[in-house]
């Protein structure tokens, strides 16, 4: 089976400088992938080359059949990719109900069966959806960002760190509610800052570092890793 | 004086003029919240929008509340034009030269009703009316147009906004542009509606400074500042703030008269606009800090 994002050798950045060299990646269907490393290694750039945000200068990258190298950031969230950024990933003086008909805006027709499937999910949402967002704590603001991120009914669903600054059981949440989401069929690429947690839940990893590929596996075989243990995981 | 003098000397007049800024700080508050910089053409756009209804009333002969809608119309689409021909190209540039690209409109515009219709001061019909007696409380039917004029058109775009697809689209860009943006809502036209907005808004303010008094071709400019005093009063990117600064603003500058000379009456903005800068810069009812 053919992965449902592959990035080839890609190379590029913000502006002039090149911050990722090479990268390589795939994720495939119904597969969790974390991308963890040291700081400054290019984690959430990488990422953001997938939806788009950032100049490529070198390598493609294949969705779901297309080449989407170069596309503007509109045209792949149609596509079938979302992205929840790491901040300001909710409209704060918007009722969560109204930030998930945010994130159904491009959908054409009724969104009553988007709703439920969200409400499903994330059932503390349901009871609370004419609370604004802004006054909700860390997690279940984390909630809301993914719920509008899926609303579109995505392939695949970017996460930019979504436990940073979530206490350990919030964090377990958010973990188990990427689960669910990958076992409803949405494949899930993040980027982690605690990386022995995230590899621990993750299906496969990747870790980079200076903007370059360093180490692939699955969780285990990287938590296992003498090395990636010893460079980036504090020991 | 008793309280009855003081309700129909100060209050109510002071509560019409608020109703008349409250027009103009509506549209000034959007603005400053979703496309994020001070628009300085505001008052002299109201002013367009009060002869475009002269113009309608003396050409055409209808009456001046039928010639409101007909303004409001053209001063909007005037308003959606002014951005595509000019704003629109420096929207990628540092905020402050649209800021400075206004100003450059409002002296444009005020030049234009200058041409057209000439300095002199005009009115839309001549005679004077009588306040009618409720209670004690003398008002004049023209007050309660205005009044109830701003509490219809703010209202109604308080339900634009909070229950429209559109209307909501335009609170997301406001919220978080960002995102609103990965969400797929086109900026576009979320940029275009809130200018229909804004002009209609300036057409209504203009209109009711010209029906309850005279139409000049300073009008609107003069309001500026009242107008931007209400609408970081009530708290930038708040419609019902900005009605509140509108009218806690003409109440003001009319109560002023009270304690102060009367020329001063138009200073009560600029203290009011220094004094919350001062204090809370989020305004009354918590808006954006700039």
């Amino acid at each position: 089976m053919s992965a449902l994002l592959s990035m080839d050798n890609l190379t590029g950045g913000y502006g002039e400088a090149d911050i990722l060299q090479d990268v390589s990646m795939h994720v495939d269907q119904d597969e969790i992938v974390v991308i963890v490393g040291p700081n400054g290694a290019g984690k959430s750039t990488a990422m953001k080359s997938v939806f788009g945000l950032l100049t490529i200068r070198g390598g493609k990258m294949l969705f779901d059949g297309d080449d989407i190298t170069g596309w503007a950031p509109n045209r792949i969230v149609q596509r079938g990719i979302c992205y929840v950024p790491q901040v300001d990933n909710i409209f704060r003086e918007m009722s969560i109900h109204e930030n998930l008909e945010m994130g159904g805006f491009l959908k054409k027709g009724d969104l009553s069966a988007a709703y439920d499937r969200i409400y499903t999910l994330f059932p503390d949402l349901k009871e609370r959806r004419k609370t604004m967002a802004g006054s909700l704590s860390g997690g279940q603001r984390q909630m809301v960002a993914m719920g509008r991120a899926l609303m579109l009914d995505p392939k695949l669903l970017l996460l930019d760190e979504p436990t940073a600054g979530l206490s350990p059981k919030y964090m377990e949440q958010i973990f188990q509610i990427c689960r669910d989401v990958r076992d409803t069929g949405v494949a899930i690429l993040l980027v982690e800052q605690h990386a022995k947690q995230a590899l621990a839940f993750a299906d496969r990893g990747y870790v980079l570092a200076a903007g370059k590929n360093r180490h692939e596996g699955t969780g285990a075989e990287l938590l296992a890793d003498r090395e990636v243990a010893e460079m980036f995981l504090g020991g | 004086m008793d309280f009855l003098d003081l309700i129909n000397f100060y209050v109510v007049p002071g509560i019409v003029l608020g109703s008349i800024y409250a027009f103009g700080a509506v549209g000034i508050t959007l603005i400053f919240a979703i496309l994020r910089y001070a628009h300085l053409a505001h008052g002299d756009l109201a002013t367009l929008g009060a002869f475009i209804a002269l113009a309608v009333v003396t050409s055409l002969g209808f009456s001046p509340l039928i010639a409101l809608p007909i303004a409001i119309i053209a001063t909007a689409a005037v308003a959606v034009g002014i951005d595509k021909v000019f704003y629109d190209h420096l929207r990628e540039r540092p905020k402050i030269v649209t800021v400075m690209a206004s100003l450059g409109i409002a002296l444009m515009v005020r030049a234009v009703v200058q041409v057209v219709w000439g300095v002199d001061t005009q009115t839309y019909s001549r005679g004077i009316v009588r306040p009618e007696d409720y209670f004690g409380i003398r008002i004049r039917d023209r007050e309660l147009y205005t009044i109830f004029a701003m509490i219809v058109l703010v209202g109604g775009l308080q339900l634009f906004l909070t229950r429209s697809k559109w209307g909501k689209a335009m609170r997301a860009m406001s919220d978080n542009p960002n995102l609103a943006l990965l969400s797929g809502i086109d900026n576009k036209k979320v940029v275009m509606l809130t200018w229909i907005v804004a002009g209609g808004l300036c057409a209504a303010s203009g209109f009711f400074l010209g029906y309850n008094t005279e139409l000049k071709s300073m009008m609107g400019w003069h309001m500026l500042l009242p107008m931007f005093a209400a609408a970081i009063l009530g708290g930038v990117g708040r419609v019902e703030g900005a009605v509140l600064g509108g009218l806690i603003v003409g109440i003001a500058e009319e109560m002023s008269v009270l304690v102060l000379p009367s020329e001063y009456k138009a200073a009560m903005a600029f203290a009011i606009l220094l004094f919350m800068l001062l204090v809370r810069p989020t305004g009354l009812l918590k808006g954006k800090v700039l």
